[in-house]
Formats: structure tokens, C-alpha cells, sequence
């Protein structure tokens, strides 16, 4: 199939090529069938090894997803490409507490020290710079999965605007309470494993991806270990 | 030594904060206080970031330096410190250095490695600084003798990190349950265990591109960066799982019987984690001779399953059982149907009432006539509302500004945890060890 080449575009590590594996969905909290764009083809991408250390602590958030215990399956048009990789990335906290911003792109998805980025406690973002307008089919983000845990607040939104004041669009909210002040959301809080979490980037056009958290249930901090965006360049690089 | 907490300490500490409970009286002093301490942090890996955590909470600390070998971890640490205070400590890769450097330190928390904990330890103390340094004291009793005797040589204060001698649902339990209303009953037997699925006990992950230099690793004490960054599973470095996991629970064993045992006899193997040198599960006897008779106590500690309810000290009497448990979820409280009635207890405020099991329907291999009537259940009555780590490091730093006295310090430390380092010698030689003075004494 055309898009597994895509695979091509993901600096798969040696040790990604020999403990990862490449799946396909099926949202097992889903019961109505893979989400994404109808007729379209698997999104396929790489997955870590489990990896899980120490105590689980207890997750108490309402409306829980129930974790995965597959890879999720979702649609999207056939020509998607991954479009993220070695982008620029930036964020609301200038002095990331461990890690560096390079690292959400580099296409290392692995549990363990040195893989992740943390930034601090309260609602912060990270950005990430397409380099040109793009049909986004996708967003598939690990925060952080080497402990079961939700974060808070993850709402993701995309933009052709850089300081996101004008022409926002809400892709993903599972903010229940408006903690955030951005909008109370109704997607649901979901548990953080290697199979990372797919959002429907609705074919919505930007250039900028936001993705929001406010702290997570085990500590206060905000993680992230890789995002991935899919989609269709629209055309030449924006000014 | 411990401050009794009552209930009315107990319960004057949960109003207005909802079903939590607070600190003990011990350690109000320490919330309150404004005095500066300034703190050197010696170890910064995944458990020196637990007690920072835990830290950021506790007013009136200054963070003036820290250290670690790790480039990785030294930045964390700094950059850490500068998002809570606002100014950026000094780094060292050398405890040394940072010594030798560094004026006007009151405290250091030691968060290294095992086999470094007494060597940090005992330079930071002859330094002139307190020390909270993470358990288990050392990975050979020799070095735990050797910071016992620098505590008591120097006069500095070493709290060690068994942080359940701090929790107010430990406190509460033993000073007005166990001692104060005698609910057990005579204690005959102990059960406690930890039990952690293997995928959670798998080898700490790491970026190979941020490995630390060959020369710096064997400088301190590792073969390679695989060992420095799972050295809990190495027999020079640690003391395995029966010392990462089972020393908090033997530790309560010990401090709530107020004796060490007389005997272990244990047996332990690697049944799953095949290339690990400490065993991936271990079990052990315990055999006490208390004013209140035998007690026999039983300890697992399993990395290759979760099944089994997860971690707690059950402690059975003839009139109670209690299981307690860092993990609130696991701690409750059985009253055998032979034991007098506590609803005194109950309207006193001292238990609650707890949800009955479901009665199970009878079935055909069920012999009435040998089972006993099933134990009500009963709870504490609040929680903790901070992180579990917070109240030992409120007390150690309670106890360094004078107002209040260490829950664990060093020497006590060491009587509890001295018949720990005799349990996997009697595993790996398949033989009872009867503890003597000389296996049990600095």
C-alpha cells in the first residue's frame, strides 16, 4: 500500500526497527468501526515497545477512555504523508525542566530517560511549525508511557496563525471543567500508552499545530515524547 | 523518636481540608516555619526527583546546590530548582568539589545509588551538614554501621527515607490502634508484600546519545551506562527488590513490634528477569519474640506479577486484623466477630465503619462447620493529603531547626533494617540465619 512508504519519512531508530512494531487500529473504546475519513487507508506508523516502570499511581478522572490494548485504527486519504518530522517546534515554556523541543520531532517514540520533554506545571503548549498550509488528516501524540496516566486538558488546535488569535480550529477537548479557560471540551480523558492517541485532524487546513495539557494524574508536569502530524501540503512554503 | 498522634490530632487535621488528614502535631511546627535551610541535592535520578517533589511543598528551603554525574540529570536539576525558587543552584558532577566549594549548607538530601549512599552520607556529615538520605542505608550493613557511627561521632542529624515512620495513618495506627486501644488484640502473625507486575519491573530505558563518558562511569563505581542506570539490579550496587521494595515493609514489622526478629529463613530465584544477578522474587520468614509472645511474619516481594492486592503490612491479632498500606485503597481493618464490640470506637470517632463484603452465595464444597464468622470491616478515619514523602522531610526539616526530633534517625534505622541484610543470604545459601547481637548491632 502507497502509505506504508510513507513510513520512510520516520528516522526509525535500530532499536525502534528491531522492538517496534507497525500497526493498524481499531479504537477498542470505538465500537462503531475505525474513526477517520471514510474510504480512506490505515494510517500506519511506528510503535514503541512497551516499556512501563515503578507503582502505577491511581487515575481518578471522570469519563475515563479505557486504555488500548491495540494499535488504534484510523482513515485517512490516501496520499497523507507525515509531515511533522525535524520540524521546529516551540513551546510556552522557554526552559523546558528536562529534555529539549527537537526531541517531540525527532521520530523517537520510546519510553525511557532522555526520550521525553517536560515541560512545567500548569497549562502550557507546544507548537509545531508545518513550514507551509497543510490538509491535516491526523495528529498522533505520545506524552508520556512508561506509566499509566491522563493528562489534563489536552486540547489540540490548528492554525495558519503563529500566535493562534485568528482562525482557530478545536480538533481535539477533553477539557471537562474549562480549567484551561479555552473551552470546555467533550472528548474524553484518555490513559497514555505505547500506542499513543490518534486525533481526527479533520482534514482542517494550518500551518501551526497547538496541542495544550495542564499536568497529568501522577505528577504536575507536562510531557511530551513525540507528536506526529499527518496530512497534505497545500502548496509553497508561507512567509 | 515518634510523636504519639491521637485522634484528636488525627481528625483536627482533616477539618476543613475534607477526608484528608494532615500532618501530626510533630509536624505542624515545621509547616509553619520560616527559618532558612539551605540544601545541597546529591543525586537527582528518578527518586531524587520524587523527594524534590515533595520538597516544593515545604516553605522555607533553598536549594543553593546540586549534584549528580549526569549531565542529563544535573540540568534537570537545575532547571527545576530555577522554575520553584527562581534562581539557579550550582551543579557539580563531584560531591567533592561541591563540598570543598560550597559555604553555608545546612542539609543535603542523598538520593544516590545504593552502594554510594553511605560514603555520600558520611562525607556530607563530617562536612557539617544534616543529612535525609534515602533507604535502604547502604547495600552492606558495614556501611550502614559506618553512617551510624558518623551520626553519632559528628552530632549532625541523618534521617533515613523510611517515609511511612513519618505517614499519619502509620502514626495513628500503631500509637493509638495497636498501642493505644490494643485492637489486635496479641499480634500472632504478620503478612506483607509488594507485588509488581513484570512489565512494570522491566530495565529503566535510556537514549544511548546521552550516555555518560566510560572514563566518568568507572570513576564511580559503574561497569557501563546499562549498570549506572539499573544498578537496583546489580549485587555490588544494591540490595535488590527485597531492599528497593521490601525494606519499607519489614521496617514497619519491626518498628510496630518494637523488636527485631530472632531468626529469617528465606528462599528467592530468577524466575523470569533470567540475566538479573539479584533474584526477581523473594520470600521470607520472619521468627519474633515479643512481651506479647511469638509472632511469626511472612514477606513477599514479587517483580513478575501485580495479582494478589498489590502492597501492604497485614497485621493479624486474636481481636484484629489490620492491613495497612501506603495506598489508602489497600488499608482497612477486619474486627474478628469474637473481638468486643467497637462501636464506641465507631461513635468515638476513631474508626469508621466500612462497607460489608458482599456475602457470597453457599455452594456445594463449603463445610459450615469449619469456617469462622466473617470479620467486619472497619477504616481510618481520613487520609493523607500529601505526597507520601512530604511528612518525613517535614520532620527531618522540622528537626533541624530544633523544633522537633527525627522519626527515623540513623541508629533506629539501622536496628530495624539490620535483619534485612540477612535475607538474601539466607536465600542464596537455602539456610535459616539465627540473628544474633553481632548480625543485629553497630
Amino acid at each position: 500500500m502507497k502509505f506504508r512508504h510513507l513510513l520512510l519519512f520516520v528516522p526509525a531508530t535500530a532499536f525502534l526497527a528491531s522492538c517496534g512494531s507497525k500497526e493498524g487500529t481499531s479504537d477498542s473504546a470505538a465500537s462503531s468501526g475505525p474513526g477517520g475519513t471514510p474510504g480512506g487507508v490505515p494510517l500506519v506508523t511506528e510503535l514503541p515497545p512497551e516499556l512501563i516502570e515503578g507503582t502505577p499511581k491511581p487515575i481518578q478522572v471522570p469519563n475515563l477512555e479505557q486504555a488500548p490494548t491495540e494499535a488504534p485504527t484510523f482513515l485517512v486519504p490516501e496520499g497523507t504523508e507525515l509531515l511533522s518530522a525535524g520540524k521546529t517546534v516551540t513551546s510556552s515554556d522557554p526552559y523546558p525542566l528536562i529534555g529539549s523541543l527537537d526531541l517531540i520531532t525527532d521520530g523517537d517514540k520510546q519510553a525511557g530517560e532522555g526520550y521525553f520533554l517536560e515541560l512545567t506545571n500548569e497549562l502550557q503548549w507546544i507548537q509545531i511549525d508545518l513550514e507551509q498550509e497543510a490538509d491535516i488528516s491526523a495528529i498522533y501524540v505520545w506524552h508520556f508511557h512508561s506509566q499509566k496516566r491522563a493528562y489534563h486538558d489536552v486540547i489540540v488546535q490548528i492554525s495558519d496563525d503563529p500566535e493562534f488569535n485568528e482562525g482557530v480550529t478545536t480538533v481535539f477537548n477533553n477539557d471537562y471543567d474549562n480549567s484551561s479557560g479555552i473551552g470546555q471540551g467533550s472528548n474524553r480523558p484518555y490513559v497514555e500508552t505505547r500506542f499513543g492517541k490518534v486525533i481526527d485532524g479533520q482534514n482542517t487546513k494550518g500551518r501551526y499545530v497547538r496541542l495544550y495539557s495542564n499536568g497529568n494524574t501522577s505528577d504536575e508536569m507536562n510531557h511530551y515524547i513525540e507528536v506526529e502530524v499527518f496530512g497534505k501540503a497545500l502548496g509553497a512554503e508561507t512567509p | 523518636m515518634n510523636a504519639p498522634l491521637n485522634r484528636r490530632n488525627f481528625l483536627t487535621r482533616t477539618a476543613g481540608a475534607g477526608l484528608v488528614l494532615g500532618a501530626p502535631a510533630i509536624l505542624r511546627a515545621a509547616e509553619g516555619g520560616s527559618q532558612k535551610i539551605n540544601v545541597a541535592l546529591v543525586g537527582f535520578g528518578k527518586q531524587g526527583k520524587v523527594l524534590f517533589e515533595a520538597m516544593s511543598n515545604i516553605p522555607g528551603l533553598h536549594f543553593q546546590a546540586v549534584c549528580d554525574i549526569w549531565d542529563y540529570n544535573l540540568k534537570a536539576a537545575m532547571a527545576k530548582v530555577r522554575a520553584r525558587q527562581g534562581s539557579v543552584p550550582k551543579g557539580y558532577s563531584d560531591i567533592d568539589e561541591m563540598l570543598a566549594t560550597e559555604k553555608g549548607l545546612d542539609a543535603a538530601v542523598v538520593a544516590t545509588p545504593d552502594f554510594w549512599h553511605s560514603p555520600h552520607t558520611v562525607k556530607c556529615l563530617e562536612a557539617g551538614l544534616n543529612v535525609y538520605c534515602e533507604k535502604m542505608m547502604s547495600n552492606t550493613i558495614d556501611g550502614a554501621r559506618d553512617m551510624v557511627r558518623a551520626m553519632e561521632r559528628t552530632g549532625k542529624l541523618c534521617q533515613i527515607g523510611h517515609q511511612r515512620r513519618s505517614n499519619p495513618r502509620y502514626l495513628y495506627t500503631l500509637h493509638e490502634l495497636i498501642q493505644g486501644k490494643k485492637i489486635c488484640g496479641q499480634i500472632v502473625n504478620i503478612n506483607g508484600q509488594w507485588n509488581r507486575a513484570v512489565t512494570a519491573s522491566q530495565d529503566i530505558g535510556y537514549n544511548p546519545k546521552l550516555s555518560i563518558a566510560p572514563e566518568v562511569l568507572e570513576k564511580y563505581g559503574f561497569a557501563n551506562m546499562h549498570q549506572f542506570m539499573n544498578w537496583r539490579t546489580y549485587r555490588d550496587l544494591s540490595g535488590g527488590p527485597i531492599s528497593d521494595l521490601g525494606a519499607h515493609q519489614i521496617d514497619i514489622f519491626n518498628w510496630f513490634l518494637g523488636v527485631a526478629p530472632k531468626s529469617v529463613f528465606a528462599t528467592g530465584g530468577h524466575s523470569f528477569f533470567k540475566e538479573r544477578e539479584h533474584f526477581d522474587n523473594v520470600m521470607a520468614l520472619f521468627d519474633y519474640d515479643t512481651p506479647q509472645g511469638q509472632v511469626r511474619a511472612f514477606y513477599q516481594v514479587l517483580t513478575t506479577t501485580s495479582a494478589g492486592g498489590g502492597y501492604f503490612e497485614s497485621f493479624m491479632g486474636t481481636e484484629a486484623t489490620i492491613d495497612i498500606s501506603e495506598r489508602s485503597a489497600y488499608t482497612n481493618i477486619f474486627r474478628e466477630s469474637s473481638a468486643p464490640s467497637w462501636d464506641e470506637l465507631v461513635s468515638r470517632g476513631y474508626l469508621k465503619k466500612g462497607t460489608a463484603p458482599a456475602a457470597k452465595a453457599d455452594s456445594g464444597d463449603a463445610i459450615k462447620s469449619y469456617e469462622s464468622a466473617a470479620p467486619e470491616v472497619y477504616q481510618l478515619p481520613g487520609d493523607l493529603n500529601k505526597p507520601p514523602h512530604q511528612p518525613h522531610l517535614e520532620n527531618f526539616f522540622a528537626s533541624v531547626r530544633g523544633e522537633a526530633t527525627l522519626n527515623c534517625d540513623a541508629r533506629h534505622a539501622f536496628e530495624s533494617e539490620a535483619p534485612i541484610y540477612w535475607v538474601n543470604p539466607s536465600a542464596i545459601q537455602k539456610q535459616r540465619i539465627e540473628l544474633t547481637e553481632e548480625h543485629l548491632t553497630v
